[in-house]
């Protein structure tokens, strides 16, 4: 197959897709329906993206099993099992029956709550080894994390309202001006990442490439 | 060559990460046996957040969308619960919602049991709804915007939502007098400033975890968010709803873990300039 | 309380246990629990995918719309990208997908993140105001001017000599926002350790025999840290 078809056709793809929804938004309303309807093409074809995770766990952990790896492949194992078990109960059930619920409430949902929160350790080690005043930069992040969380502290907070009072500015004005900051500039270069996307200049999107892609 | 011997700066440089995590443990575990009751002040983004609520004429469509994961629940369950319960407390409000994550329905239903919902006296597809999760984060949120018929018929069960009273006269996003958000992820809630804001100027609050507070203060700040608030703030919700939950029990163990925080912070500087002024190294 | 629920608790409670075990060192049941997490995320996005397919795809197809075949098709050739030789034909549906998202975000960044931020910016008053306000006010209008500034001008000449003024003011307060960012994130993960500590005491250990149980899992937790070729029992395979 040609690189027009491998590489120009997706890219042409792309820009024609993104021009109706600003054609649609800026000059041409008239283009509703078709909106309308590529977004539920989109809804459904993110739906179809979220089986990646399941094929890529086969083909790796599948492996693992396949060649006995040491150590290893009995976990490979019980998470295909899991995979498998969550998916026909979830499909044939019904992802918000009864079975599928309880299976959900009994290990996801405990599992995920808790390895969230188990970065808590980490951070309470990371408070006591990194936070230090070690120059004035350091310095400035330790005092504003300091007063930040004494003021989180509902307790010190009730007995001593200047930390709310310092809380409030160094939120109002450092942290919302710098994130401002840091926010135009993401946002310009989102808008020029997009644009180079819509016009073929960036092509992350395609994944590998060939030598004879990677030329034009 | 013999080592040198530890100083007092030494060790206190290097406390063990297993006695960090045993004192972190055990500031969580006490004040939950013996509760001390620590006063929870009400910040000003929640009491606007309250009041945004509270301001709610009757008829009102209220749109909220379930937009984290398991492991953001334990922050913002508590909070969603109890704003629940202040839209079912005041008469009229119809309450629409959807889920940007795929455990949006499931933590849904978490929520409903929480909040015992049986005490309100709402009825389900009369006073609330749940259209369930719809893939596609921003792509959602403009679809839905622009017509919910469209995108979806049923709802999280698959029940045809034409069986259902809430939707007659609901569809778009111009049918909602405020669009409430739970989540864990910056694409959900930026999404919702750039697909519902933006084009409808629907009042948006936004409730996410306090690690994500300063990426939306500039929103709030444009006038693009009416208010800003985490999670972790459940506790001054449950009080001025008067509902008092899991965000009010924390509030002793947020405390006594922020002040060792504190106090660890103490000793590696002390240990650090300690070491430093002492002529050791680092 | 059902047999069902009683169960339900006992496993959430002893996944809670292994996860957190990681904290100390690892071991076989943290192992476990994380296969489990990573199993069940895989299958749980699965599964939902598969709902939205039917509710969003499935539906409107079977209802008479023949147009929606084509995005079946589309989503099939989506898996292509396993493909060694015929990975390419992933691209177009790809395509689509992205397409649509920088079509959505390009036509309203540009308002939300752009001009609504600058005008806010620009509206700021300096004048006219008590000292405190108008000294806040342009410390806020100068950190995102020299914030903007730091990102945007990359190339070293414009950091140098008198213009690193500049990217030392917008260094300060990124330290200043990281700052508060980060006390931020200490609440927000204490937070979540409560919620699960309060679970495991006020949900499980409430339950017949949870608090005979919890003694005996945690020595079998600390033990399974031991490691292999110390430990008495099971001996490693060589």
């Amino acid at each position: 197959m040609s690189i027009v078809m491998k590489k120009s056709v997706p890219i042409l793809l792309v820009f024609i897709t993104s021009l109706i929804f600003l054609a649609e938004y800026f000059v041409f309303p008239e283009l509703k329906d078709v909106v309308t309807l590529l977004q539920n093409w989109g809804i459904i074809l993110t739906a179809f993206t979220l089986g990646f995770g399941a094929v890529n766990m086969f083909m790796f952990h599948g492996k693992q099993v396949s060649l006995r790896a040491k150590g290893q492949w009995p976990y490979s194992l019980w998470l295909l099992m899991i995979l498998v078990l969550f998916t026909l109960v979830g499909v044939i059930m019904g992802a918000t029956s009864t079975s599928y619920s309880w299976l959900y409430n009994s290990s996801y949902f405990a599992l995920s709550a808790t390895v969230y929160s188990s970065l808590g350790f980490y951070m309470t080690s990371g408070i006591y080894r990194a936070l230090r005043a070690k120059n004035a930069e350091s310095a400035l992040l330790l005092i504003v994390g300091v007063i930040v969380l004494a003021r989180n502290a509902p307790a010190l907070a009730a007995q001593f309202p200047i930390l709310v009072s310092m809380d409030s500015w160094l939120s109002s004005v450092p942290t919302t001006s710098a994130q401002r900051g840091i926010m135009i500039g993401a946002a310009l270069g989102a808008i020029a990442l997009g644009l180079r996307t819509m016009i073929g200049r960036e092509t992350g999107f395609l994944g590998r490439l060939t030598e004879g892609e990677k030329g034009g | 060559m013999t080592a040198k011997p530890k100083t007092i700066w030494d060790r206190l440089e290097d406390i063990p990460r297993e006695i960090l995590y045993g004192l972190l443990l055990i500031c969580v575990i006490v004040p939950m046996l013996f509760p001390i009751g620590f006063p929870v002040p009400i910040s000003a983004e929640v009491q606007r957040w309250y009041d945004t609520i509270e301001a709610l004429p009757a008829g009102s469509v209220v749109m909220v969308d379930f937009g984290y994961s398991g492991g953001g629940e334990p922050e913002l369950a508590p909070f969603a619960v109890a704003t629940y319960a202040h839209l079912f407390r005041k008469t009229g409000i119809k309450v629409v919602t959807m889920c940007t994550s795929s455990e949006g329905p499931l933590l849904w239903e978490r929520a409903m049991v929480e909040l015992n919902i049986a005490r309100f006296g709402k009825e389900y597809g009369k006073d609330y709804i749940n259209i369930g999760y719809i893939a596609g984060t921003e792509t959602a949120m403009a679809a839905v915007g622009k017509s919910i018929s469209a995108t979806t018929s049923t709802d999280y069960k698959g029940t045809p939502l034409s069986q259902y009273s809430i939707m007659k006269g609901v569809d778009n996003a111009k049918d909602f007098a405020l669009l409430i958000e739970y989540t864990t992820g910056g694409d959900q809630s930026e999404g919702w400033v750039r697909q519902w804001y933006t084009s409808y100027k629907t009042p948006y609050l936004c409730c996410v975890l306090a690690m994500m507070v300063p990426t939306m203060l500039p929103y709030q700040k444009a006038g693009q968010i009416v208010s800003v608030v985490s999670g972790a703030q459940a506790g001054q919700v449950e009080l001025l709803v008067k509902v008092p939950g899991r965000g009010v029990k924390s509030a002793d163990v947020i405390t006594v873990t922020h002040l060792l925080c504190i106090a660890l912070v103490a000793v590696g500087n002390i240990a650090y300039f300690g070491k430093k002024f002492s002529g050791g190294k680092s | 309380m059902d047999l069902a629920s009683v169960a339900q608790i006992w496993l959430a409670a002893l996944f809670t246990i292994w996860i957190y075990s990681i904290a100390f060192r690892d071991n076989p049941f943290f192992k476990f629990a994380e296969h489990t997490f990573v199993g069940a995320a895989a299958g749980h996005s699965l599964v939902y995918g598969v709902d939205n397919i039917l509710r969003y795809g499935w539906a409107p197809l079977t209802a008479g719309n023949m147009l929606y075949a084509v995005v079946f098709i589309l989503g099939i050739l989506m898996y292509m990208r396993f493909h060694q030789t015929y990975y390419w034909v992933s691209r177009v549906p790809l395509s689509v997908i992205v397409g649509i998202g920088i079509g959505l975000t390009l036509r309203s960044t540009v308002t939300s993140e752009f001009i609504a931020q600058i005008i806010s910016t620009a509206q700021m008053k300096v004048l006219g105001l008590d000292a405190w306000t108008a000294f806040s006010n342009l410390l806020f209008i100068t950190i995102t001017l020299a914030t903007v500034y730091f990102f945007i001008f990359t190339f070293p000449k414009v950091h140098g000599g008198r213009l690193s003024l500049i990217s030392t003011i917008a260094k300060y307060g990124m330290m200043a926002a990281f700052g508060y960012s980060f006390a931020n994130t200490v609440l927000s993960r204490f937070n979540m350790i409560f919620g699960r500590i309060d679970f495991l005491m006020n949900t499980w250990l409430v339950l017949p025999y949870a608090m005979l149980a919890l003694p005996v899992v945690l020595i079998l937790v600390i033990y399974a840290m031991i490691p292999a070729e110390k430990r008495p029992w099971p001996k490693p395979k060589n």
